[in-house]
Order: structure tokens, then C-alpha cells, then sequence
């Protein structure tokens, strides 16, 4: 289970997030929404301990990311799948490579063992002829489903965590990566959280909802309790 | 007010703490996990890439000097010198100086530019959330090749400077050949060679670590990542100069006034 107990995060110069509570249980998807700048992304770097609540914490199965040092952050950053806005694969390696990294980085596993396991995630999001080509090569789309097979490598993630995953994707394609993250959680079973500001892809993949307006968490709950509520905010970003 | 100020102070101190803490953890993982791999790569970029550049402009700058000491020297008839003082200007300042300076405008921009770009499009994030730590796997392997490659290409370039200087001491100057080569046999002093030397390694870390200070630093997209990049040109060659003085006082108080 990942808890924001009472979590204010920000920089030196200004709090982004105050007074986040928030619970996502396990096997289950978060999503959280807002506005742009609300600080939604901010609760993705709390999670990953790249930033440190000014209040608060931030427990994810139990343990307070909070009181990790920097030693035990980098280990416990390797349970965690990132998949960052615009896919954030690195430039200078090819595919395979992007996907293999995690592998070749933290265990004495053999090219031939690391090569088969890069060539069944790309089968699982569905692209596995582009292990040669290099991220400039790929479209969008094809860019976020490689970033979602290398949030995957490890065998045993404990969340995933999604930054604007569909942001400047046409429709389709979206819709594609949207049936994908639900796979991802369906057959995995981690938890994840995903950061959008698309509503329709949020009923896409998400079990839970939560709004950030002006800083603060106001309303969390399934699509019911999202749709029956008489916040204006939410109105307005239901209606639009 | 108290506040203003002390924010003021820290937002000073703060680029200054942040390069001193990569820049240790750089050198202890040069020592604590050496990726051979990663330091190869950046010593073929860093070092084999730069080889026309540098060579290219020690030449012309042994032929300028040759030229312009055989002007001043002629009148009094001390050409037979000009081995001697083409050799020492060029092995104690200006090959290490004029090397670096032509790798600070490639290197560092290259490094401030490629580590820019790597942070504005969160690749470096990525490597944090994979359990790697950028300087192990960015910064450690740069400021190697640079220690490495600086000094190889500082003294290779020197020798060129030397048989430029040598070409136009023949060919203009009509100095003898052996005449020459003695002048430069008397100019290898251990004082000399210690230029030779230490001040390319000081450069060549130099060079590094403020492109990957300024890189690792970027933000703002493409903007941001072209003031950074200029930024840390301007600042690697400001440096080189500031530490080549730093240096250069430093060894004759040490050796003496001594060639």
C-alpha cells in the first residue's frame, strides 16, 4: 500500500503540495487529476524520494521513504517503474538496450538470459521489431510502450508510476496506451499511479480517483463518488 | 531581512557545495566501481575527437611562434636560441593553455550540451529511478577520460608545435637543424616538464567537470540547455587561465626562476 499521511512537498522557494492524504491499496490504480501546475507530478517525485516532504510522510509498503538515505533510495528505486511523460528513453542506446538496462545494471544475469527478457516485454506491449532501432526512430506512441517495458524489468515492481503517460498522443494511440497500463495491472498486479489531466483516459485506467486544485487534495473515490459530486472545480473538469 | 540575506548567501554557496559534492563522489567512484566501458567511450569522444582540432592549432601556433621569435631575436643575433625559446614557451604555457582552451570550446560544450539535454528530457531522472547514480554512470567516466586524454594530447601537441617551430627556424630563420634540437634538449627541465604535465591534467579535470556541473544542472528545454552550454565555455576557459597562473606561480616558487 502506498499512504500520503498528511504530505507537503515543494521547493525552497514554494510548496507545491499541502496536506495530501491518500491511500492506494494494493493491486490497485490511482489516478490523480488537475489542473496543469497543480502539482500532480510532484507527488510521483514524493514517491520516488527525489523529493522530500516538508511535512509528513510517505510510506510505501510500510517503510517511510522519508527516512531512506541516499544508499537505500537507490535500492529501493529499483522496485519502482517510472514512466516518465515523454518516455525519458535514453537517447544513446538502442531499444533493447533502453529495456535491458535495469538488467544489465543490477544483476549477474547472462546477455543471452537478459536478451530473452527483453524480447518478451516488447512482445507484452507489442513491439518486438524495433530491439535494434534507436528512440529517435520511434514514434510517440511507440516511445511510451518501450518506457512501459523498461519500467517492467525488474522482474517484481512494486508500483508503477505513470507521469501524463497519453500526453500529445492522438486518440487512438492513447486509447492503445490506456488498454496497456490496465494490462500491466491486471497482470502483474502492482499498484500504480497515474498522473493525467485527461479525463477520458483517467476512467480508462484508473479503480481510484483523486483531484488536486490550488495545492490541496478535494475529493477522492471511484468513478461514482467522481461523477456525484458538487465541487465546482470538478464540475467544470467533468464538463469540459 | 536577516532571512533575505542568509537565503542570499546559501543561493550563492549552494552551485559551489552542489560541484564539490559531485565532484567528490566522482573521484570516489572512479576508485569504488571503474566502468571501463563508459570511460573508453568518453576517452575516444573526449580525446581521439579532439585529435585534428588540437593538433591542427598547435601547429599553426608553433609556426606563429617560431615567426614572431625569429623577428625579435635577429636583430641580436640570438637565432641560435630560438630552439630553446620556441620550446619552453611552448611546453610550459601555450601548448597546454592553447589545447585546452580549443577542448573547452568542444568538450565542455559537448558535455554541458549532452548531460543538458539528458536532464531537460528527464533521462537523468530515469537513471535515478533505476537505481544508478548519474555521477557514477555520467560524471565519473568523463572526468577519467579527461585526466587521461588531456595530458596524451597536450604533449603530442607540443611536439608538433616543436617541428612547426623547427620548419620555419630552417626555413626562415636558417638556423641549423642540430642547433635547433639542441635548444630544445636544453629546455626539457624537470621544471619544464612539470608544466608539461601537471597543468594539462588540472586542465583536462577542469574541462570535465564544469561541463558536467552545468550540464547536470540544466533546466529550461532547448533554452536552457544552450545557456548552459554557454555558460560552462565561459567558464572552463576562464578557469584554465585563472589555474594556469595559479600553477604557473606555484612551480617557480617551488623550482625557482630557473628554466
Amino acid at each position: 500500500m502506498i499512504r500520503f499521511e498528511n504530505v507537503s512537498l515543494g521547493y525552497t522557494d514554494r510548496m507545491v503540495i499541502q496536506g495530501v492524504n491518500l491511500e492506494i491499496p494494493e493491486g490497485k490504480t490511482m489516478v490523480i487529476l488537475g489542473d496543469s501546475g497543480s502539482g500532480k507530478s510532484t507527488l510521483l517525485k514524493g514517491v520516488l524520494g527525489i523529493l522530500q516532504p516538508q511535512e509528513g510522510r510517505i510510506e510505501v509498503n510500510g517503510a517511510n521513504v522519508g527516512d531512506l538515505d541516499e544508499d537505500d533510495l537507490l535500492g529501493y528505486r529499483q522496485r519502482i517503474g517510472m514512466v516518465f511523460q515523454e518516455g525519458a528513453l535514453f537517447d544513446s542506446l538502442t531499444v533493447g538496450e533502453n529495456i535491458g538496462f535495469w538488467l544489465w545494471e543490477h544483476t549477474d544475469w547472462s546477455d543471452a538470459q537478459i536478451e530473452e527478457r527483453i524480447r518478451t516485454l516488447l512482445r507484452f506491449v507489442g513491439l518486438e521489431d524495433v530491439i535494434d532501432r534507436r528512440p529517435d526512430e520511434l514514434s510517440g506512441g511507440m516511445r511510451r510502450r518501450v518506457a512501459i517495458a523498461r519500467a517492467m524489468a525488474p522482474q517484481d515492481p512494486l508500483v508503477m508510476l505513470y507521469d501524463e503517460p497519453t500526453t500529445g498522443l492522438d486518440p487512438f494511440t492513447s486509447r492503445s496506451i490506456c488498454d496497456l497500463i490496465r494490462q500491466v495491472q491486471r497482470e502483474f498486479r502492482v499498484m500504480s499511479l497515474v498522473v493525467t489531466h485527461d479525463l477520458h483516459d483517467a476512467f480508462r485506467v484508473g479503480d481510484l480517483f483523486s483531484f488536486i486544485h490550488d495545492s490541496r487534495v478535494i475529493l477522492t473515490g471511484d468513478r461514482t463518488v467522481i461523477e456525484g459530486s458538487d465541487d465546482p472545480f470538478i464540475k467544470t473538469f467533468l464538463s469540459t | 531581512m536577516k532571512d533575505f540575506l542568509l537565503e542570499k548567501i546559501l543561493r550563492f554557496f549552494e552551485p559551489i557545495g552542489a560541484f564539490v559534492l559531485m565532484v567528490s563522489k566522482g573521484f570516489r567512484y572512479m576508485f569504488s566501481s571503474f566502468r571501463i566501458g563508459d570511460t573508453l567511450i568518453q576517452m575516444d569522444l573526449i580525446g581521439v575527437g579532439s585529435i585534428p582540432i588540437v593538433f591542427l592549432a598547435s601547429i599553426f601556433a608553433g609556426l606563429d611562434m617560431a615567426l614572431q621569435f625569429e623577428v625579435v631575436m635577429a636583430p641580436y643575433g640570438a637565432r641560435a636560441l630560438l630552439g630553446k625559446v620556441v620550446t619552453t614557451s611552448i611546453i610550459r604555457d601555450m601548448g597546454p593553455v592553447l589545447a585546452s582552451l580549443v577542448m573547452s570550446a568542444r568538450v565542455t560544450a559537448g558535455i554541458a550540451s549532452e548531460l543538458g539535454m539528458m536532464n531537460v528530457t528527464q533521462q537523468i531522472d530515469a537513471l535515478r529511478v533505476m537505481g544508478v547514480d548519474p555521477v557514477d554512470r555520467l560524471v565519473a567516466p568523463r572526468l577519467a577520460a579527461g585526466l587521461v586524454m588531456m595530458p596524451i594530447l597536450s604533449v603530442a601537441g607540443d611536439f608538433l608545435a616543436l617541428l612547426a617551430g623547427l620548419g620555419i627556424s630552417v626555413a626562415v630563420g636558417h638556423v641549423p637543424s642540430p642547433l635547433f634540437w639542441s635548444g630544445v634538449r636544453d629546455a626539457l627541465t624537470a621544471q619544464n616538464l612539470t608544466n608539461a604535465f601537471l597543468k594539462p591534467l588540472f586542465f583536462g579535470f577542469i574541462l570535465t567537470s564544469i561541463g558536467c556541473h552545468y550540464g547536470m544542472r540544466t533546466t529550461g528545454g532547448a533554452y536552457g540547455v544552450g545557456r548552459s552550454t554557454t555558460k560552462a565555455v565561459v567558464a572552463s576557459a576562464v578557469w584554465i587561465l585563472i589555474s594556469n597562473f595559479l600553477i604557473s606561480k606555484l612551480l617557480i616558487n617551488i623550482w625557482g626562476l630557473s628554466s
